[in-house]
């Protein structure tokens, strides 16, 4: 059966949340990773609201592999202390990219790379396959304000 | 009775992949302006079209800057080529 990946915020990242497991804030933080996924049809895994950490990523080996501008754990992104607008608490990430690059990749899995079992922060679906071939592959954040903010809680 | 609404969301990622290359100035300010300018669809026309206005005008310089980050890199590269002993490469950066 192929990847099956929904857009989603984990419902355990929501738990950790409010357990002070996540660290947003800029250099002193926590560290956080964007992994991507095999393509779809090379891979096996449901991922979405239920998945909790990269690990079942790993465990399931729909992670890249090494190699081809691909370091697996993925990119470690660059993270901007979290800040308010208006009402809304928002976070965000730098863009972050693959240089020099060949891969097909369906979705990736944004994790907390400092806390115990790396859990999930996000799952993102590509909408279908991407492919990159000898290229720059980057995965582009929506702007930080209340409406469209990667992580925001209003 | 209390009441609220509100909750922990997620937004929406763009996945850009280009082949053979790397990106283009054009590209890449596409991109660095919707991080830059956020345009609500409910704001007031006028503000709207005053917004679309600068965030093209922003769109413009990053792509005049793109460009002369590419220029200047070449020089750079160029020299690193002379240096190294091989002139011959800086006619790869000819365009």
């Amino acid at each position: 059966m192929p990847i099956s990946v929904t857009t989603a915020m984990p419902t355990s990242f929501k738990v950790e949340i409010l357990k002070a497991v996540h660290n947003f804030t800029a250099s002193t933080g926590n560290t956080f990773k964007l992994a991507l996924m095999v393509a779809t049809a090379s891979g096996s895994g449901t991922y979405g609201a239920a998945t909790t950490s990269y690990d079942t990523l790993v465990s399931n080996t729909d992670e890249l592999a090494n190699g081809n501008g691909y370091t697996t754990g993925g990119n470690t992104l660059t993270s901007v202390t979290p800040v308010a607008d208006g009402t809304t608490a928002v976070c965000d990430f730098d863009n972050t990219t693959w240089s020099a690059a060949t891969f097909t990749t369906c979705g990736g899995i944004i994790y907390n790379d400092t806390a115990a079992g790396d859990p999930a922060c996000a799952v993102l679906s590509f909408g279908g396959d991407q492919q990159v071939s000898s290229g720059d592959f980057q995965i582009q954040f929506p702007a930080a304000a209340a409406a469209t903010a990667i992580i925001r809680i209003a | 009775m209390f009441s609220a609404s509100g909750g922990a969301l997620l937004g929406q990622i763009k996945a850009m992949g280009v082949s053979g290359r790397g990106f283009t100035p054009e590209e890449l300010a596409e991109n660095a302006v919707d991080r830059i300018i956020s345009i609500s669809a409910t704001s007031d026309p006028v503000i709207r079209q005053q917004a679309e206005a600068f965030r093209e005008h922003i769109r413009a310089v990053l792509v005049s800057y793109g460009h002369q980050c590419i220029r200047s890199h070449g020089t750079t590269l160029t020299n690193r080529f002379r240096d190294a002993g091989h002139p011959e490469l800086t006619k790869l950066l000819e365009n």
